[in-house]
């Protein structure tokens, strides 16, 4: 009882700047202190918000959206901890991957946009390949990280108590270097939302990011910002959803390793 | 009926690097008897943990011969358990998946596994404790932790590296009076690396003092003490005082020798 008052209250205390906020251009709003034209009030998004969803267009725009956030960040999950973590392991991997990582870490992965549509046409598998791109290069260093950081006595136990190589890389390297790794993927999401919507607005049949563009283009603001504050709740939740499964799944962790998660 | 040698060191050299190569071990020979505790006392940075690390095998030796059973040692095996002061435990598994992890690699029945294990569990006072983290455990409970995961597979040989050195005294008196009842239940043939002389007296048959990098094994002495009389009697004894001086001064001599002391 009293730890979920105490919850409600942390709620509060952190909902609170965000509801002034609200509160404050709502007034504006009203007040006309700012033109309605250019400014739609929260209300006025919130209607429009609400007529999204009861016509069904936000669910289909958005379901594509997260196809391809969600389906090119596991595409990186799958291809990146793999490759960063043999990187740390064969020095033949690390002098193949290595200077490519280098080359294209800094690069803007939404430069390449234009050009994916060029090879894989407009939609999704644009959208994912993009996705995947930009997250693969945080999860591939990190796991590389991780890996080199993994105690030399860990693995010497495992391989003294029997562990055949192949179950030392996931048994043993894999666990050992899980706090990175999930730190590689709270980055490769935030990137995920980033090329999503940016590849849809930049060229889409349908999708949040194209519906954006499309309300913009007509004019129709509070439509607009309904559509921006639905990928802002799903993009929060997700990473809320992150780091209560990243606390839970290092649940085991010493108290001085853990990264304290914002 | 003289015991066979267990462990075989000839010549053993070590050399870190290749330009401005460190030599850490200029020659090292020493032979230990099945059954036999013999531990190695020097100066810190000596090369003691190197020679334990090439028998465990997870180091290859620069020169000489290392045999371990009449074989040459290649790479970590069974044959050989290793306790190191960091305790090495896996902090993502529980204290009984811990103990339990060298009988699973070794795919004992599952019967079996569970009855060792809640036997050694019983034996370290850890009851109670199968379900927790290693986070959740003291110092002293981590190496009692480490101690039984290495023991309830029955090695031929325990290395253990400075096993107790990150313990309180008190505690470090208390494991030491623990490792000799399991030893002396097991009768394993034990060497042990440390910087406390008694510890090394307390619990050896032969204490090697070792000389300052390049290491090499200077002086043995032969420990002939009844472990009947119990921790108090013994330490407290003419002939216990006697070799403890003998050897402190030894390792003393080492590390003033060359004037530079640590």
């Amino acid at each position: 009882m009293r730890r979920c008052l105490n919850a409600m209250k942390l709620l509060g205390a952190r909902a609170a700047p965000i509801a002034a906020l609200l509160a404050i251009w709502q007034l504006a709003v009203s007040l006309r202190l700012v033109n309605a034209d250019f400014l739609p009030s929260p209300y006025a998004i919130s209607v429009a918000g609400v007529d999204l969803v009861r016509g069904g267009e936000l669910w289909s725009n958005l379901g594509l959206t997260l196809l391809a956030s969600f389906g090119g960040l596991a595409l990186a999950l799958l291809i990146g901890v793999p490759a960063g973590m043999l990187m740390a392991k064969s020095r033949v991997a690390d002098s193949v991957l290595g200077p490519l990582v280098k080359a294209t870490y800094s690069l803007p992965k939404t430069a390449l946009i234009p050009l994916f549509f060029l090879w894989f046409g407009i939609g999704a598998t644009t959208d994912m390949v993009a996705v995947m791109l930009a997250c693969l290069l945080p999860l591939l260093v990190y796991a590389h990280h991780g890996v080199q950081a993994v105690p030399r006595v860990l693995v010497w136990s495992a391989e003294c108590m029997g562990t055949p190589p192949a179950r030392i890389f996931y048994a043993i390297e894999l666990p050992a270097s899980l706090a990175a790794i999930l730190t590689g993927l709270r980055i490769a999401l935030g990137f995920s939302f980033v090329l999503a919507i940016s590849a849809e607005m930049i060229a889409a049949k349908s999708g949040i990011g194209r519906l954006m563009v499309e309300y913009g283009e007509n004019g129709s603001y509070d439509y607009m910002f309904a559509a921006v504050s639905a990928i802002v709740i799903v993009a929060f939740a997700a990473d809320r959803g992150l780091i209560a499964l990243t606390a839970h799944a290092l649940r085991w962790q010493e108290p001085h390793h853990s990264a304290g998660a914002a | 009926m003289v015991p066979a040698v267990k462990i075989s060191v000839e010549a053993v050299t070590k050399t870190f690097g290749t330009k401005d190569a460190v030599t850490a071990l200029a020659g090292v020979d020493l032979k230990v008897s099945a059954g036999e505790f013999v531990s190695i006392v020097g100066p810190s940075g000596c090369g003691k943990s190197t020679l334990l690390y090439m028998l465990g095998g997870f180091l290859p030796p620069s020169g000489g011969k290392l045999l371990v059973g009449g074989n040459p040692v290649r790479k970590p095996g069974v044959d050989r358990g290793i306790v190191f002061q960091e305790y090495a435990l896996f902090p993502w598994l529980t204290v009984y998946e811990n103990i339990a992890y060298g009988l699973r690699m070794l795919k004992r029945p599952p019967e079996q596994i569970k009855a060792t294990v809640q036997r050694y569990i019983d034996v370290i006072g850890l009851g109670g404790f199968e379900q927790r983290f290693p986070r959740e455990l003291s110092g002293g409970m981590k190496q009692r932790v480490a101690l039984a995961r290495t023991f309830v597979y029955e090695p031929e040989i325990l290395l253990l590296d400075e096993p107790f050195g990150a313990l309180d005294a008190q505690t470090r008196e208390i494991m030491q009076d623990e490792l000799l009842r399991l030893w002396q239940s097991s009768r394993m043939t034990v060497l042990m690396v440390t910087h406390d002389v008694n510890e090394a007296v307390y619990l050896s048959d032969r204490v090697c003092v070792m000389s300052k990098r390049p290491g090499r094994i200077v002086e043995e002495f032969k420990v002939a003490l009844d472990r009947e009389l119990g921790r108090e009697t013994l330490v407290l004894s003419e002939s216990y005082s006697s070799i403890r001086n003998a050897v402190w001064l030894s390792v003393r001599h080492q590390v003033n020798a060359g004037g530079a002391a640590a």
